[in-house]
């Protein structure tokens, strides 16, 4: 459990250095995509759901920390952690969505737009200024689309990462 | 036995809540830990950032030019006919005059007012997915950066330092939602408060409701206590509509920010304000029209009728 632990939290660190030091350098239109949330959810969607809690917390927790983020740390990680639980439910044991790559990328990009709308509507509460209606509506669709189109090309790789960090024998 | 694995699956899903509720509670209760594991996060970070920027400079803007792709087609067709070695050089040599005619722009802009400055490199651009407006710079608290110092860039106004770290800064642009300033009107000295949106029109609320803005208005940073978050006397934008609804207290207006902030390449940060207010002497000049030839054709019938 503790080698598994190590390798999960040594993935998902590279994973976030990799989105920090590079992706964010691209200035994609539409607010480009967050390759930490994708892998995550990829991950949460192959896992049970205690171990999407917690692999959402631990990424939950680095994307708090990124200078990037505008609200208070803790509020990602508690969207990550719901999110994560919510995709395993749905993912586990419904073949139709986790079993095949078309539906495996739906889920994964729904998730995205619900956590984005999520954390839009959580940050109202908590007083983070996410900026006007129509930016929001353009940053939230852009995510999505962007996620849709890479979530395809990285899901072998996240999908292979997952099963030897887990010894399952799910590969999508 | 089954009963016992929800029992702990459940244990532990409530232990993770929890960890996040108290996070956010003492973040919003500003704990200086919580800060300090951002700021040492970004002091991980910037070498990876810097090295990152280094690797896909050539490439960085290759998708803004896949949306331009019009635009772009006659100059994506001469670089076709160029080599390899020379088109990289080309790129590499563009990006380096472009940032030097920035850095000429902003030394011009701070020589005028007076401004001791320091100048930096953007390393990274903010993720969008927290709708925050931000950047990285490649200089820091060594390079006697502080945090709510105003940031230059060629045209005016590009934002604030929000977060420093010994070899880099996190600069809040003003397009930031959260990004707040008050500004002065150039042409009547009014006051008024300026919001970011998100993108590169912002909105100026007037305070006093018996003032008037007009389009086309200058507006100018007004200035706080020891200069700081704000110098004055920095352009910050120019009015492109006047709300009048006739429920306001007082005016509103949009303004277009005179920072191009999706070509942002080098910042100066200004670590010293000027002693005396340089008013006015910052206000961009109006474009001169380029006068239009007029041109007059006389026609004279010719004298055999055409058939």
């Amino acid at each position: 459990m503790m080698r598994q632990f190590s390798l999960a939290l040594g993935q998902i660190i590279v994973v976030f250095i990799v989105q920090e030091a590079i992706v964010s350098q691209f200035r994609l239109p539409g607010g480009g995509f967050s390759l930490l949330l994708i892998f995550t959810l990829v991950w949460a969607v192959l896992s049970l759901p205690e171990i999407a809690a917690l692999i959402g917390f631990i990424s939950g927790l680095f994307m708090d920390l990124s200078q990037s983020s505008s609200g208070p740390i803790g509020h990602w990680t508690l969207l990550m952690i719901a999110a994560c639980c919510c995709v395993a439910y749905l993912g586990s044991g419904n073949d139709s969505l986790s079993g095949n790559p078309l539906g495996f990328t739906f889920l994964t990009t729904s998730a995205v737009f619900f956590v984005e709308l999520a954390f839009v509507a959580t940050g109202a509460l908590l007083g983070v200024g996410s900026g006007s209606f129509g930016q929001i509506l353009i940053t939230i669709i852009g995510i999505s689309i962007w996620s849709l189109v890479v979530t395809p090309i990285f899901l072998p790789l996240f999908s292979h990462l997952h099963s030897i960090t887990f010894n399952s024998r799910s590969v999508i | 036995m089954r009963r016992g694995g929800e029992g702990r699956s459940r244990l532990l899903l409530i232990i993770l809540i929890v960890t996040a509720l108290f996070l956010i509670t003492l973040d919003l209760r500003g704990v200086g830990l919580l800060e300090g594991a951002r700021q040492g996060t970004q002091t991980v970070l910037s070498p990876f950032q810097r090295a990152g920027s280094v690797v896909i400079t050539p490439f960085k803007s290759f998708f803004s030019d896949v949306t331009h792709l019009g635009r772009t087609q006659n100059q994506i067709k001469k670089l076709r006919e160029d080599n390899t070695k020379l088109r990289s050089k080309l790129i590499q040599r563009k990006n380096a005059d472009s940032q030097l005619a920035q850095l000429k722009n902003i030394l011009n802009l701070a020589g005028t007012a007076g401004y001791k400055i320091v100048n930096a490199r953007v390393i990274s651009q903010g993720s969008s997915q927290s709708f925050a407006q931000t950047v990285t710079i490649d200089s820091g608290a060594n390079a006697g950066i502080k945090k709510n110092m105003t940031v230059l860039s060629e045209f005016g106004l590009a934002g604030v330092v929000k977060e420093v770290s010994p070899n880099s800064a996190l600069i809040s642009l003003a397009t930031d939602p959260s990004f707040r300033i008050g500004i002065r009107i150039a042409r009547s000295q009014q006051i008024g408060i300026l919001s970011g949106r998100g993108n590169r029109s912002a909105s100026l609320q007037l305070i006093d409701n018996l003032t008037s803005v007009k389009v086309g208005d200058v507006l100018l940073s007004r200035g706080s206590i020891a200069n700081r978050p704000f110098v004055p006397g920095v352009p910050v934008g120019y009015v492109t509509a006047v709300d009048n609804s006739a429920g306001a207290i007082a005016q509103s207006a949009t303004v277009h920010l005179y920072t191009d902030f999706s070509s942002l390449g080098v910042v100066a940060i200004v670590v010293g304000g000027t002693a005396v207010n340089p008013g006015d002497a910052l206000v961009p000049s109006k474009p001169k029209p380029t006068p239009v030839p007029t041109v007059t054709i006389y026609v004279s019938p010719s004298p055999t009728p055409t058939k």
